[in-house]
């Protein structure tokens, strides 16, 4: 193991990042002098664009450090946000200026001088070291080490071994003094914490704005295929109606048209049921109470008897209360569909800042999101607003399912 | 007259395969998605098809593109296009073909059963019926296009009304003009648009139709 460790590839990428180290370090030093030199200018104003230039140059330096880091040293590190400025010239030249991302490679292009130095002086040391010491019997035959060879074969032979053991241990060591290296160009080279937490919060409006496009498309078509077509049909049964009725002195005309009417009347009241779930569904009534209150009726008129629990000292904001309201809905109907469980169990509380809403069922479990069962869509809507969802269904049950979310936003 | 439904609305499809029924009217086939419709027309060779727009499994405009596919391999067949909404771009696509027994009615129309039936009838015969709405969009739509640019505003409020369907009296009573001079704009329309006088009847959808295809 141990001798294999030299031709290892790792060892080998590694060696020849050390041997890349001081060009690389030498560039970001040069570059920190023009930084230095731009920083003393901006007292007459040509250092402000030179600056500008500096920042961004630092950008490229920083890419090309985190490639060959990633490449050569083996460094996971993501890539930071792009560069985005407004148009015009004057907001490309405040955007460069601020530029988060240029700064950290800056301070990367600093921070990294005595890393690099470390990393160089161990590749130095073990393999130069150890080739040189390795050399000893063959001292003898250059007259610049001539007067250095040791006067017997044991001791060269000793000096040998000591040579050849150094280059055994330098895989280790190097890659053992390439850590702050490594470490400086994760933290420093890639996205800064400002950037993940914009990129969450992208993608979390990205799913917003799906979600309310979803829904308002869902509502469209309720209403499109459901309402309107009933009152269509309702429409046009009341005009035969109509049509019957001026013949009304025909009994047997009169009869249609009753019997006409009779469905026109059926279907008005089909529609106002349709109608009634349909607002349920877009902003459920009973929420205007509040969500216990509303979670009360939600968990009474549920098919499979369902326990409910609330500790709910303040109210959450309303738009939390709205999604909480949509989970239970959304997870009390998966409890109905998919489990098969006798009894469910819905317990909600707000406890140092944080609504739980935890449904339990006995049911067979085996819920898992991405199996049709709306946990995705469930998930991605949580998310949106900073939330979580913990789920716990083992094949066999029983099935938890918790959903943390910030009482108010 | 023997007829094809297609509408995906259980409901509203039994509805009207009572109503046509009722009125003599034999329904060869009431269906409920675009392929079936034109499985449909390809083996029973109605007079007319009735077809809703928005239909599985898309539910976007099956239904629109099945009518212009009858229009184009069964041009005997009159198709009245059905929908809960009108959208200009549908009309304009449906008659781009032509506008030989051709209809265009929001659904709500059904419910005017006496309209609806003369309606059918009218395409069946070969002739176009477009819904007053369409017409209403059109001309809100269309101020930019060419032809138009050539009418004065008067004239315009006067095809607006035209392509209504109202009567040369009535746009005279609500335009509070002279029987003659409403007369005299219509005549300048037409020759605008250049129609000739052979057209007849006819003229007064054809103007609206120019519209449509400009």
């Amino acid at each position: 193991m141990l001798i294999t460790t030299p031709v290892r590839e790792r060892s080998q990428r590694e060696l020849a990042y050390a041997l890349m180290l001081p060009f690389m370090a030498a560039i970001g030093l040069v570059h920190l002098v023009l930084v230095l030199l731009s920083v003393i200018l901006t007292a007459n104003l040509v250092g402000v664009p030179m600056l500008a230039l500096s920042v961004m140059a630092a950008r490229g330096l920083g890419t090309a450090n985190r490639r060959l880091s990633r490449a050569w040293a083996g460094v996971r590190v993501p890539d930071p946000g792009p560069f985005r400025a407004g148009p015009g010239l004057l907001n490309r030249l405040g955007a460069a200026l601020g530029d988060v991302t240029g700064w950290r490679a800056v301070i990367h292009s600093l921070l990294r001088l005595p890393a690099a130095v470390v990393a160089c002086a161990a590749a130095a040391g073990l393999w130069g070291g150890g080739l040189l010491l390795l050399g000893c019997p063959l001292w003898g035959q250059s007259s610049a080490m001539a007067h250095l060879s040791p006067p017997g074969w044991p001791v060269a032979a000793l000096v040998s071994a000591a040579g050849l053991a150094l280059l055994l241990l330098a895989p280790w060591g190097l890659h053992l003094a390439l850590a702050p290296e490594r470490m400086l160009a994760r933290t420093l080279l890639g996205p800064g914490p400002g950037d993940t937490r914009i990129r969450r919060l992208e993608q979390a409006r990205a799913l917003a704005a799906e979600d309310a496009v979803a829904r308002l498309r869902r509502i469209e078509r309720d209403l499109h295929d459901g309402t309107a077509a009933r009152l269509v049909t309702l429409a046009m049964s009341l005009g035969m109606a109509q049509d019957e009725l001026e013949q009304a002195d025909q009994p047997e005309r009169l009869q249609r048209a009753r019997v006409l009417v009779d469905s026109a009347h059926r279907s008005a009241k089909e529609t106002v049921a349709e109608l009634r779930d349909l607002i349920r569904g877009i902003h459920p009534p009973a929420l205007d109470q509040g969500l216990e209150v509303a979670l009360a009726t939600l968990t009474a008129r549920s098919p499979i008897p369902a326990r409910f629990e609330a500790d709910l000292p303040e109210r959450p904001a309303p738009a939390i209360e709205a999604i909480a309201y949509f989970c239970t809905t959304e997870l009390l109907a998966n409890v109905v569909k998919h489990s098969g469980a006798r009894h469910a169990a819905i317990e909600v509380r707000v406890r140092d800042g944080l609504l739980t809403l935890r449904v339990r069922d006995d049911g067979t479990g085996g819920a898992a999101i991405g199996t049709g069962s709306g946990l995705r869509g469930l998930a991605a809507r949580v998310q949106t607003l900073d939330g979580m969802i913990d789920i716990h269904s083992p094949a066999g049950g029983p099935t938890v399912i918790t959903v943390e979310l910030p009482p108010h936003i | 007259m023997r007829i094809v439904i297609a509408e995906d609305a259980v409901m509203l499809r039994e509805g009207l395969c009572m109503l046509l029924t009722s009125r003599d009217h034999e329904v060869v086939a009431a269906v409920g998605d675009g392929d079936a419709l034109l499985a449909a027309v390809a083996e029973h060779g109605p007079d007319i098809a009735v077809v809703d727009v928005r239909m599985p499994p898309s539910h976007t405009d099956e239904g629109l593109r099945a009518a212009i596919q009858i229009r184009r391999d069964h041009p005997s067949v009159g198709v009245l296009v059905f929908s809960q909404y009108i959208e200009t771009r549908y009309a304009a696509q449906l008659l781009a073909g032509g506008a030989h027994g051709v209809g265009y009615l929001l659904k709500e129309r059904v419910a005017d059963v006496k309209d609806f039936l003369a309606a059918l009838d009218r395409i069946a015969a070969g002739q176009t019926v477009l819904d007053p709405e369409v017409v209403t969009q059109i001309m809100g739509a269309s101020r930019r296009t060419e032809t138009l640019g050539t009418l004065t505003p008067r004239e315009r409020e006067v095809l607006a009304m035209m392509a209504e369907g109202r009567s040369n009296n009535a746009i005279a009573v609500a335009l509070f003009l002279s029987y003659g001079s409403v007369e005299k704009h219509v005549t300048q329309i037409f020759t605008k648009l250049g129609l000739s006088p052979s057209d007849n009847d006819h003229r007064r959808v054809l103007a609206v139709l120019r519209y449509l295809q400009a």
